[in-house]
Parts: C-alpha cells; structure tokens; sequence
C-alpha cells in the first residue's frame, strides 16, 4: 500500500513512522530540505523535497498508485490544493487534509461532496476539545477512549501511591471492586506489559482497562479517584483551542473563566461568548490568579501556543490548589516527562490528528482505532467477519498474536467483557487491543482466515 | 554505542556466509575436488562462530541502530567476513602465510581482484569457484544482500545500506530499503544470468563462464585462469566481457528503470552520458596510441585498447594484453582510469564519476564567479542543483582519497617496493581495480608485495570498497568518545 504524506512536521513525521514500521510504503513530500532530511535519516521512507500541491511533486511521488494521500502541512491552503491536484490527476486516491480555519468548519462536507473531494477532513482542535471533555468525565485518567457510542470506556489510571489496590493481584481485583473490569495492559517504568492473572499492580503503574460506562464510577473509587461533578473551569490561553473549549462549556453551563493576554483578542472573545467571564492578564500572574479563585476551581487548562508557558501554569495552578489540570503540549519529546512532575492529563491536536488519522487508514476493517502510551499499542474496534479466523469458537482456541487481547464484544446491544470461553459471532463488534508489533498481522487475521495466506 | 548489537549483527553476517560457502562445499563434494576437506572445516568453523555470536548476544527487539553502529557493523562486518572467507584458501595449503590467504579473500569481497596467486590453474576448482562467489556477493555487498533477505533488520538496515552503499546522492528505488536491497539484488542476478548464458553460447566451458560471470558484474576481475581473458584469444568473449563490464558499470538504478521499461535511462542520465563519452575518448586515444608501436593492425590496436580502458575504468582488473609493455601516454591513461572509477551506485570502484563531474563544475563555476562575481551560478546535475552540503563532501572525499593514497604510496615505497609498482597498486586497491603496473602489472602478481605491505594494501581495498568515510572514522578519535 502506498501512501503519500505531504508536510514532514510533527504529525507527518510520526505518521511516517508508524506506517513504516508496519511495511507500507510511504512517501514523504516538504519544502523544507532540513525537515526532509530528518525524515530520511530516521525513517525507512522515500522522500521528496518540493511542494506537495504542485501536480508534478505529486506525480513523481507516484499518486497514481497511491491509495491514501495525506495533507499536512501547516498551511490549510497547501493541504487543499494537493488534495485538489491528487482528485485532479488520480481520483482513486484517497485523501485527507488536516484544516484548522474555523472558517472552514462548515464547508468540511462540500468539499467531500463536490472537487477536492476530501474523504476525511481532519481538524485536531474539534478532536482535543472532545478529549478534553472526556478527561473532565473520569477524574484522575490520563487517557480515555470510548468505544460502542460511549458505552465501553478505554480508561488508562495512575495507581497512587498508599491506593489500597497496590499490591493487588489481578485476578482478585473483580471482587474486590465488585464489578466487571479487565486490565489490558500495565505501563510500568514506560514499558507496556500485557498482564496475566497473576500479576500484580504496584504504586506508580499506569493501569489500562475496560469498564462498562455505568460501572465506572465505582471503580475509579476503588482507586481511590474522587468523582465530583465539575462546576468551575478555568481555561489559559483563548487562541481557537481555548475558544472552541469554551464554548462548548458554555453549552453545558459550567461556569467557565478565560484569561487571554492580548487586549484585542479579549474583546474578541467577549463579542462572541455571554457567560463565559474573559480575563484580561497573563496567565502566569501568581496574584491574578489568587484573584480569581484558582484554588476554587475543579479544572485549570492550560491552551496557550507556547507549551513551556502551559507546563509552568499548570504546575503553578496545582500548587495553589487547583483540584485537577489538563495541559496542552505539541512536542512528543515532552510526554514521557509529564507523570513524573505530576502533570497526568495531556492534550494534544498533533496527537489527535494521528488519532484520526490511524483510524481513517486502518478504516473498512477497524471502525475506530486509538494510540495508547507514546504509541506503544493501540485499541481498535472493528467488526467481526464470517471469514475471520476468530469467529465462532471460544477465544483461547483462536490463534490471536501475543501480544494481542480481545477486551470487549458488543452483541447487538449487549455489552461483553470477555473471558477465555466467550465465543465471538460473525458480525458482533470487537475491541481488541494491540501491541505495535503486531498490528499488521492483527490486520490480516480480522480480514480473512490465515490458510487464504 | 552498543557493541553487544554491533557484534550480534556481525554474528549474522558470519553466519550468512558460512550458509554462502556451502555451495562450493557441494561443488566439491559432488566433483570430488581436492578442496573438499578445507571447505567442510570452513563451513563448519564459519557457520558455528556466526550462530554462537548470534545466539549468546541475542537482546529484545532491535528498534534502532545508529549511525556510528551501522558504520562499526559494515566495517567490523566487512573485515570478519574477510577473515573467514580466508579460511579455505589458508587451509587447503596453497598459501604459506595467512596474511595471503586473507588478501585474496579481501581483495575478492572489495572485487579489487588483486591476486596474491601465482599459479591459479594449479589450485582446486572449488576454491577458485569459492574465489570468484565471493566477488559476485561483494559486488552488490553482503550487507544489501542482508538487508533484502533478513526482514526484521528494517529501520536499523537503512543505517547499514548507508554505510555500505554511501553513493554521493543516495536514490532509493523504492520507499523501503529492503524493497530497494531486494531489487538491486534481481536486477544484479538478472544481468548476471545474461552473462553466462550468452558466454556459454559462445563455447565457454561451464565452470569457467560461471567464475567469469561471478567476477564481471561486481567489476572484480578474478579469472580461473593464469592470462586472464587473454587465454581465450576469442573476440566473441572479448565483446561480451567489454559490454557487461560497461554494464556494471552504470548506476543499476538506470538498469532498473530500462527494465522497467525507459530505454532511454541511460541516454538521459547526465552522468552515464558523461561516462560514455570518457570512455570513448579514452579507447580512441590509447588506441591511436598504440596502433603502430605494439599493433600493427587497427582493428587489433582498437580491441585490445578498448578493452584494457574499459577494464580499468569500471574497475574489472581483467586483461587480454600486456599494458605494462605499453608505451608511456597509454600506461599514465590507464592509471588515471584507475582514479576516475565508474559512475556511483554502480558495482565500480575509484573516486566515482559523479564526484569528478560535481568536481570539474565546482571548479568552473569558481572560475565563472571570479568573471562574475555577483552571479548566482549553482552547480547543477542532471538539470538539478547539488547542494553546497553536498559538494563540501565531495571535495572532502576526494582531497581524503588523494591524501591517503599519497600517505600508502609512500608506506609501500619505505617498505622496499619500487617507485611504479608502489604507486600503482596503492592507486589499483584503493580503486579495486586488481592489476597495476611494474611488479604487479596484468602478468604479475601481488605475491612479491612484503608482508607489512599486504596488510597496508588490505586496509586499502577495504577503505576503497566502503567509500573511505566508514573505515577511517575508526581512527578518528571522535568516534570513541562517549
């Protein structure tokens, strides 16, 4: 499969990366001779230094074979024009395009109707906004996905320290948490383990799991995360993100503040918003921020451009007594780096791009997939087809991968977490869950049975 | 750096080759040749150190593998290698040091084609089809070869291809280097298949048509026979061997594309027109040379000018005359052939056509700026603009090259060798052409070289084949620091 990603920024370097790794082929358009460098010194890709709007880059990267081409540049003029000269010279070829104009948000189906044709229009803000409103959901994760229209929840936790839990082996945790729940995976020391019954979770392990949403509440208990209902939030930074954000708040009336520096953009802000108070001052203000009650407040998000400026208000925010904080950052460099200064819930839009992204590629078998823990896993759901080889009898006896779980079948509109004896039906959806390494071979076993290799 | 994943690697490539020498083992066997025994040892020798480094070394996953590791595993890789692919020739007695039997063997993997041999009718047909494989895979390089077959190398086999494959301009046939590994690898087999079908047709013996082959197409230069090519005197065979070692001299990524259907590649690649043109000048001039003084026939003076320039040039090392015996102009062309090299991403040794041609454009357009001093006049190939990046290597390589092979020549000549023989075979192994001139000219051989001078030659041929940067930085005292 050839796949053509024009920007080698962060999110088309990671996405390069990733596609590498699971043997496609893929080719790498920029402009810039120092971020194609980067490219081909780290990542088995072919690359191409030029625009990727200009129709003979495009030939050249081979679009008339390629089946997906991806846009992501910073600029939304250039990802709309490669898409336009890819409909032009090879409209097979599917194409996303990350947009992030507000202006453009409604036009998102016109141009998958009518030229450029654009399959998946990505806009990563709509995406973190989401995240963030999942993260204000269940308290104390540092990741959350929902799966069968939010009534599975993908949870990943923190054990703290002293949690009754610690020690425990997983085996007795159902009973000890009196409901159903299944550990998919333990991230201890930043290396990703696919525990068995019986291990055991110590203080400081990331714990991923699924949970029915209705019983969630009572396990987040037995990890000893308080579940308050969420009244205050505080936003730093009203660029688009913090906008979007607070609008979205508004809807669900949470009394919602929006400190912004520049003087124009505040007004700005105010035209468009009534209950949302907008503050005009720097984030970073130690005594604007006694001022305004942070130690009241049940969230503080951290939106501005500038990341070191979200970790230092973050941090700032925490000591003087902010209940919970989501930060935004753009450096992948950053994340392992974030638990251990106590700063647990991050947000990115490259991270989610790559999100959407994956989903869109992995699309036709997996209805929805998502990266977990630095994009050392991830968890799909997909349906389950006649011809696939883990249909219709009891899971331990199918070949899955090591390295690969099934966490939860929806049947009709019954919830399963499985066990050893479930037996999947043709067509019931699945989770599964993945380790990178064997995505590809994962892919192969939902399509068709093994012997048709 | 890791030396537990560098030693690991080269513990795979030992084991491949060991796999590799089983072929001759089974000529052997089933030919009951004399080489029999010094195979089977070998082979077993080879194939149980490369599994034992392979298994007690053995880590997770490999997710990288650095540049200064991927340097350290082809130069490290490339020696070993040497050592055991030596070990047939030590054992079956032909050779009284090791020293000799690990120069033939360097000189065979870097397809110099310098032989240390001084009857090499009288040695065993398997260790003369050992000899002559183990050019055919250095040719294309056992580290492409692994790349292509061994799947997991992935990320980590581009840091290798690069070290082993460092042309200038690097160009990937296809997104994926195992991808690109494995198609230079058929094109490779493909073209060599041609070769001996079309030398079998023309009445070669099978053993000798395939040890030809095996040498031609990695520009090696390793005959089973004591005259080289001359000992057929057959023109049929002259004009095959001359075409498939022009071929092996073209970048093979045009061989690809013509393949694939452009027979144009070649006419439109700027530096393949410029490798025709040099070497029909060339011809032109050394025949016109020798017609009259050695020929008297033009037709003769034509055929045998040609195919020493075209031997020289692309590195072979073959030979149907006495270029030794030649007059003065003749002999200083050949010799500066064996600078010049063939075109980059080819099988050839030497500096590489393309770096001259970047040379001689850098060159004029300082001139061009000296007359304009405001221009803004990039030096171009092929329509694009190299980069000043890219030219600041190429000077460096080549004043790197020039330096060294001062620094050798001189080394050689305080050994005891004489003036035109050191000179010339410093210049014939850091180039890989085989034959020089004076002592080790096309009827002599390297076994008067000293010992010391042997491995100083080794050295060179290894820093030749792996394009200098990869064996040198060994001795640069940066790439030791942590």
């Amino acid at each position: 499969m050839r796949i053509i990603i024009v920007g080698a920024g962060e999110v088309g370097f990671h996405i390069a990366s990733r596609l590498s790794l699971e043997n496609k082929d893929v080719v790498v358009i920029d402009m810039d001779p120092a971020a194609v460098a980067r490219v081909s010194e780290n990542i088995d890709v072919e690359v191409i230094v030029g625009s990727g709007s200009s129709p003979v880059v495009l030939e050249e990267a081979g679009i008339k074979e390629a089946e997906i081409l991806l846009a992501v540049t910073d600029s939304d003029e250039t990802n709309l024009v490669a898409c336009l000269m890819a409909d032009t010279i090879s409209s097979a070829t599917k194409k996303l395009a990350r947009i992030r104009q507000k202006d453009y948000d409604a036009y998102h189906q016109i141009f998958h109707d009518s030229p450029p044709h654009i399959d998946t229009v990505i806009n990563p803000e709509i995406e973190v906004v989401r995240t963030i409103e999942r993260f204000m959901g269940v308290p104390g994760a540092v990741d959350v996905g929902e799966f069968a229209d939010g009534r599975l929840k993908f949870v990943g936790i923190y054990l703290d320290k002293g949690a009754r839990l610690a020690g425990l082996r997983l085996s007795e945790l159902p009973r000890k948490i009196g409901n159903k729940v299944l550990v998919a995976a333990v991230v201890r020391n930043e290396r990703l383990i696919i525990p068995g019954g019986d291990d055991r979770i110590y203080p400081g392990d990331l714990i991923y799991f699924i949970s029915e949403e209705g019983g969630l509440a009572r396990i987040l208990k037995a990890f000893d995360k308080e579940f308050n209902p969420l009244k205050r939030a505080f936003i730093v930074g009203g660029g688009r993100l913090g906008l979007r954000l607070a609008k979205s708040l508004e809807q669900k009336s949470i009394y919602t503040k929006l400190i912004e520096k520049a003087p124009a953009r505040c007004s700005e802000l105010a035209e468009q918003m009534n209950k949302v108070v907008v503050i005009k001052g720097d984030g970073s203000d130690q005594g604007l921020l006694v001022e305004e009650n942070i130690q009241d407040m049940d969230v503080v998000i951290t939106l501005t451009d500038d990341e070191e400026t979200n970790i230092l208000v973050s941090l700032l925010a925490k000591r003087m007594g902010a209940k919970k904080t989501i930060t935004r950052l753009s450096k992948f460099s950053y994340f392992p780096l974030m638990s251990s200064i106590g700063l647990e819930q991050v947000v990115s839009p490259r991270l989610s791009a790559i999100d959407t992204i994956l989903q869109y590629i992995r699309r036709g078998k997996v209805l929805s997939a998502r990266t977990i823990s630095d994009e050392q896993a991830e968890v799909w759901e997909a349906e389950a087809l006649e011809t696939s080889d883990i249909v219709g009898r009891p899971l331990r006896e199918t070949d899955m991968p090591n390295g690969a779980l099934v966490i939860g079948i929806i049947h009709g509109e019954e919830i399963l977490i499985p066990s050893g004896e479930s037996v999947i039906q043709p067509h019931d959806r699945i989770i599964l869950f993945a380790k990178r390494q064997v995505i590809s071979k994962l892919e192969k076993i939902l399509t068709v049975k093994l012997e048709f290799f | 750096m890791r030396w537990r994943v560098v030693f690991y690697m080269v513990g795979i490539l030992v084991f491949f080759l060991g796999l590799i020498m089983i072929f001759p083992l089974l000529y052997a066997w089933y030919f009951n040749d004399a080489s029999f025994g010094s195979l089977l040892q070998s082979t077993v020798v080879t194939i149980f150190i490369g599994a034992a480094l392979y298994t007690a070394l053995r880590t997770g996953p490999l997710d990288y593998i650095s540049q200064r590791e991927g340097m350290a595993i082809v130069a490290i890789g490339w020696t070993a290698v040497g050592l055991f692919a030596a070990m047939p020739f030590y054992l079956c007695g032909i050779f009284d040091t090791f020293v000799n039997a690990f120069f033939e063997s360097v000189s065979g993997f870097t397809t110099t084609g310098a032989s240390v041999m001084t009857d090499i009718e009288a040695v065993p047909r398997g260790i003369l089809l050992w000899r002559s494989l183990i050019q055919w895979l250095g040719g294309m390089g056992i580290i492409v070869l692994s790349v292509a077959i061994l799947p997991f190398l992935g990320v980590g086999g581009m840091q290798l291809f690069k070290a082993e494959v460092p042309s200038p301009v690097p160009d990937k046939l296809k997104p994926r280097v195992s991808d690109t590994a494995k198609t230079l690898w058929k094109v490779y087999a493909l073209i060599s298949l041609v070769e001996l079908l079309l030398l079998l047709v023309g009445g070669m013996g099978f053993f000798d048509a395939l040890c030809h082959t095996f040498t031609t197409m990695p520009t090696g230069g390793f005959s089973p026979k004591n005259l080289s090519i001359a000992h057929y005197g057959s023109l049929y065979f002259d004009i095959v061997i001359m075409v498939f070692m022009l071929l092996a001299g073209v970048n093979f990524s045009l061989h690809f594309q013509m393949l694939k259907g452009k027979p144009l590649a070649f006419w439109r690649d700027s530096e393949c027109r410029f490798y025709l043109l040099v070497i029909a000048v060339l011809i032109v001039l050394v025949s016109f040379n020798v017609y009259g003084q050695v020929y008297q026939s033009i037709g003769s003076a034509l055929r045998h000018g040609a195919f020493q320039v075209i031997s020289i040039l692309t590195t072979t090392g073959y030979a149907t005359a006495d270029f030794n015996q030649w007059p003065a102009m003749s002999k200083l062309i050949l010799l500066l052939c064996m600078f010049i090299g063939a075109s980059a991403g080819s099988t050839g040794g030497g500096m590489k056509l393309m770096r001259i041609m970047c040379c001689f454009k850098y060159c004029y357009k300082e001139l061009f700026n000296l007359v304009h001093p405001h221009a803004v006049a990039p030096v171009k190939i092929g329509g694009k603009t190299v980069s000043d990046a890219v030219i600041g290597s190429i000077l460096g390589f080549l004043a790197l090259y020039m330096g060294l092979f001062g620094l050798c020549s001189v080394l050689l000549a305080g050994l005891g060798v004489d003036f035109t023989t050191a000179f010339s075979a410093v210049a014939a192994s850091i180039g890989n052409i085989g034959p020089g001139l004076g002592l080790v000219g096309p009827i002599g051989n390297y076994a008067g070289i000293p010992d010391p001078g042997k491995w100083l030659l080794i050295w060179c041929m290894l820093l030749g084949r792996l394009e200098i940067y990869t064996v040198i930085i060994f001795l640069a005292p940066v790439f030791w620091k942590k």
